[in-house]
């Protein structure tokens, strides 16, 4: 199939030279697989596969394009829309800068993240290894829920100022378990992210949700006071943060735009807890790398923070072209961030349940629907979901009802750190709104911030 | 192809399925313009076509989705084999409220198309936006236009045969600023519903430079205010927030698929259980709430939905008592059978789907308010001791089953003794969602009602993104946390 992909643009790009017109073609094929379960059931059980091929046209400081889902066979079409982005591009308004095409110096092919175990999984295989994990979990109150999602990625580009094509290919899964109980309205959750189909392991998804399931069916839930609590995040909840304070801290054309809680002068400057680094590491297979970026800038490890000092902002190209920056290889669909693990040695949620305790821990998984209230300042707001357990310091452990979490990602990854796990995992932050586009963040298992305050608790789920 | 597709649908219904649809789209087209700070950043415009196939066998769903016409025998045979697959796990065999067979055709009012009106018109648009915009103490301005246009036919093993062309309009005005302390701030206009159509004709021109010089000035008054106090108030919300307080607390808290637990691995659940239709005090007697997807000019109204039922006006929340929720075909059987009882007569016909390469899922139409009777915006001022009007989004999250919020608006405004006093900054408000709409003191009237549009409203896995609107007065609440 590469071979026809390849030869497909090429045979575009000719057509473009030929016009004299100067484009950039960017295809993106994916062949995807949902399985969805709900009240214990296959709720509904799809694919799709769909190629898109999106134009951009440009001539002199004015751009413009052009996107279609095509087939690979159908190339007058994708023709005419080269035709179409070259006739939108005579009729816009030049740019107050100079937008760069996109020229790779050779080619880049990276088919080494591609496990087909993986993206061809059948649907019976994907409903075992649901069958093995819950097998004997569910009852008539507790149903599954959950999603098992998997599929073949495949990003190509090509240019006009350039013969060499960019190919990245890649397979990817996302599993993601429930069991919630119909009346009383509690989840908890285990999730899995896998590049190769070996990633996938059903004994570990199992044993976290056995663990919480035991709290879950005989503890009290309880309202737990307002106040501030030594809260220990898990991996979830932990890479959405990282996620936001990826988008409203490191991103340069963000900053310019005011929308960033660092500033220039933040650079070099101890910003966050010595004990947090934060990088974007495409050597790391788990994050779906890509290792060149789509302007053909090579992608190498990138340090964001290191031991709490803020190294670098990241500049997407025609960000970079407006701010007359630099570009710093992160046009790409999704960079491959990964924080450090620490010193804290926790595997497992039970190795967590079972570690002694100074003080009361609220251990919250999962944040749900967090959203930026103020992003100059990095406060974002969110829920606790998804499996909450409030640890006593007299070892016993109380189900808290869900609570809201009002707080700078400032705070959250500064100086209030007591300590990270050692052990770090891939978390799943794919979304499929539009095209597929596999994500996930290398986290820690675990991350312990202290005096954070809850700042609205539920009377009930 | 409909003789294709027919033909395809009965080959299914001969291999054991009970029910097959085929949503082909011929065509869906976007054209889109971003012009930020004067730079004419995004000029896009996209066009796709293909078909998505919905088959229901031994109680399960398989569904399958191609752009790739050709080969119709293997689209269709791999919607089956997961739906085959899928009947391996089922614990509620899916049942279809009964309908009537349907041939009719939709198409949304529009005047001027907008993939007919020239790119050099619709620059030059965002260029006397962007100039009206261009003020001292604004460091970011955007003006943006985004047109919809797409065909969609529908045709499913009962008989039905529907044609749909809907064409959408969206534009909107963005101003930032930064405050003495280098806090950022935002105004936004997102233009309410006017008049009776979607079309080109919706971009007013004289309309937009009023509210582009509205946006500013009041951007201005907030990056010069104090911060918001933390503090128990009256919240007077207009349109621009009541929309998204509607819409993230009502709307989605009443989608049947969220109630039963469909939606619970990813966009959560609802507060709400089956035992609530009909006893449920949601709100004070002032809520009147409703789905309306007959509105003539906003986008949640599609004539017929995804499951090929007409379009309806359904009281959701009568007088503060909950009565009916947002739901298509499978739910309402769903729902009845495990309540055993009545509590819904049909589907009401909001089952859509974002593309043809999605399966339909509950998605709101227009979930309306209906308009009071405690006057205008300023006699609800007047009569307002202690407060805070607000308005614009400026972030919004909310529990996983809808039960609390935290919201954060653009402006804020401090009320005192029944008239206005001074802007504050950063304003937020937070609460309870039963208890907040019991706190409702006063709706605005006719005056004050306007329909805004939600253009990228999120659910489902796979993930899907749905245009809809949402009719609302003037409202206030007593007691709310504002400031945190």
């Amino acid at each position: 199939m590469r071979e026809k992909i390849l030869q497909t643009l090429n045979e575009l790009r000719i057509y473009a030279l030929d016009k004299g017109v100067e484009v950039s073609l960017y295809f993106h094929e994916e062949d995807s697989y949902l399985m969805r379960f709900a009240n214990s059931a296959i709720s509904l059980n799809t694919n799709e596969h769909l190629i898109r091929l999106e134009v951009t046209a440009f001539e002199g400081n004015k751009r413009a394009s052009y996107a279609m889902i095509t087939d690979l066979d159908k190339v007058n079409d994708m023709k005419q829309g080269i035709d179409t982005a070259c006739e939108m591009v005579k009729h816009v308004m030049p740019l107050s800068y100079s937008p760069t095409v996109p020229v790779y110096q050779s080619p880049f092919i990276d088919e080494g993240n591609f496990d087909p175990e993986l993206a061809q999984m059948s649907n019976e295989e994907k409903l075992g290894f649901f069958n093995q994990v819950v097998n004997g979990l569910e009852t008539e109150e507790i149903k599954l829920s959950g999603i098992f999602s998997c599929g073949a990625n495949t990003v190509a580009a090509v240019s006009t100022r350039s013969a060499h094509p960019f190919f990245v290919t890649t397979s990817d899964a996302q599993v993601s378990i429930v069991l919630a109980h119909s009346a009383l309205k509690w989840e908890v959750q285990s999730e899995q992210s896998a590049q190769r189909k070996t990633d996938l392991d059903a004994a570990e998804l199992r044993a976290e949700l056995v663990t919480l399931l035991h709290h879950y069916t005989h503890d009290t839930p309880q309202q737990i006071p307002l106040g501030r609590y030594d809260i220990v995040f898990g991996a979830a909840a932990i890479a959405d943060m990282l996620n936001f304070t990826s988008f409203i801290g490191f991103n340069g054309g963000l900053m310019k735009r005011g929308y960033s809680c660092l500033k220039e002068e933040n650079i070099g400057q101890k910003v966050f807890s010595e004990q947090f680094t934060f990088v974007d590491d495409p050597s790391r297979r788990e994050t779906f790398p890509f290792r060149c970026d789509l302007y053909g800038i090579p992608r190498d490890r990138f340090p964001l923070v290191e031991n709490g000092v803020f190294k670098a902002f990241t500049w997407y190209q025609d960000d970079a072209d407006e701010f007359s920056q630099s570009p710093t290889g992160h046009t790409v669909p999704h960079h491959s961030l990964c924080m450090a693990g620490g010193t804290q040695h926790l595997n497992t949620l039970g190795d967590l349940l079972k570690q002694s305790r100074e003080s009361d821990i609220l251990y919250i998984p999962f944040l749900h629907y967090m959203n930026i209230v103020n992003p100059s300042k990095g406060i974002i707001t969110g829920s606790s979901r998804f499996g909450a357990l409030l640890l006593k310091k007299d070892g016993s452990i109380v189900v808290p009802y869900n609570v809201r979490l009002t707080q700078s990602l400032l705070d959250v990854f500064g100086d209030k750190i007591e300590w990270i796990a050692q052990d770090t995992l891939p978390y799943n932050t794919s979304t499929s709104y539009g095209a597929r586009n596999p994500t996930s963040i290398l986290v820690p298992r675990f991350m312990r911030v202290n005096d954070l305050e809850i700042s609205l608790s539920n009377s009930s789920y | 192809m409909i003789d294709q597709i027919k033909q395809q649908i009965e080959r299914l219904r001969a291999r054991g399925a009970t029910y097959v649809d085929t949503r082909w789209y011929p065509y869906e087209e976007t054209n889109s313009l971003l012009m930020w700070n004067g730079n004419l950043k995004d000029t896009s415009s996209s066009r796709e076509s293909g078909i998505g196939v919905r088959v229901l066998y031994k109680g399960a769903w398989g569904f399958s989705a191609s752009s790739d016409l050709s080969n119709l025998n293997a689209l269709y045979d791999k919607a089956f084999d997961n739906a085959r697959v899928a009947a391996e796990r089922v614990t509620f065999p899916v049942r279809l409220a009964e309908k009537e067979s349907i041939e009719a055709k939709f198409e949304s009012p529009s005047r001027i198309n907008p993939f007919e009106v020239t790119l050099a018109d619709k620059v030059a648009f965002l260029r006397e936006m962007d100039r009206l915009l261009d003020q001292p103490g604004v460091t970011q301005r955007v003006s943006k236009l985004d047109f919809r246009r797409k065909q969609i036919i529908f045709v499913d093993s009962e008989g039905s045969q529907i044609e749909k062309v809907i064409t959408d309009v969206f534009a909107g005005l963005e101003v930032n600023g930064l405050d003495s302390e280098g806090g950022m701030h935002e105004r936004k206009f997102n233009p309410p519903r006017r008049g009776d159509s979607r079309g080109w004709e919706t971009i007013d021109l004289r309309y937009f430079s009023e509210n582009a010089e509205r946006i500013v000035r009041e951007l201005k008054e907030t990056l010069q205010a104090e911060r918001c106090p933390v503090d128990d108030r009256s919240v007077i919300l207009l349109p621009g927030i009541m929309y998204l307080q509607t819409h993230e607390t009502i709307g989605h808290a009443l989608e049947l698929d969220r109630i039963l637990g469909y939606e619970l691995a990813f966009a959560g659940g609802s507060f709400v259980t089956l035992n609530d239709f009909g006893k449920l005090r949601y709100g004070s007697e002032k809520l009147t709430a409703r789905a309306d997807a007959t509105l003539l000019n906003t986008p949640g109204s599609f004539g017929y939905d995804d499951d090929g039922v007409p379009a309806q006006d359904n009281l959701l929340i009568d007088k503060g008592i909950l009565v009916g929720a947002i739901s298509g075909r499978q739910m309402v059987e769903e729902a009845n059978a495990k309540a055993r009882r009545a509590i819904f007569n049909g589907s009401s016909g909001a089952n859509r789907a974002t593309a043809f390469y999605r399966v339909p899922i509950e998605r709101m139409t227009n979930i309306n308010i209906d308009p009071g009777n405690d006057g205008t915006l300023e006699d609800i001022i007047r009569n307002t001791e202690k407060g805070i009007l607000l308005d614009g989004d400026r972030s919004w999250s909310i529990g996983s089953n809808r039960e609390q919020f935290h919201f954060g608006t653009e402006a804020g405004w401090l009320v005192e003794d029944g008239r206005i006093t001074r802007p504050v900054k950063n304003a937020t408000y937070k609460g309870a969602t039963v208890p907040f709409w019991n706190s409702l003191s006063a709706v605005g009237d006719r005056s004050t009602w306007e329909v805004c549009y939600v253009a990228n409203c999120g659910k489902g896995q796979p993930n899907q993104i749905m245009q809809l609107g949402h009719g609302v007065p003037v409202c206030r609440f007593d007691n709310v946390r504002i400031g945190e």
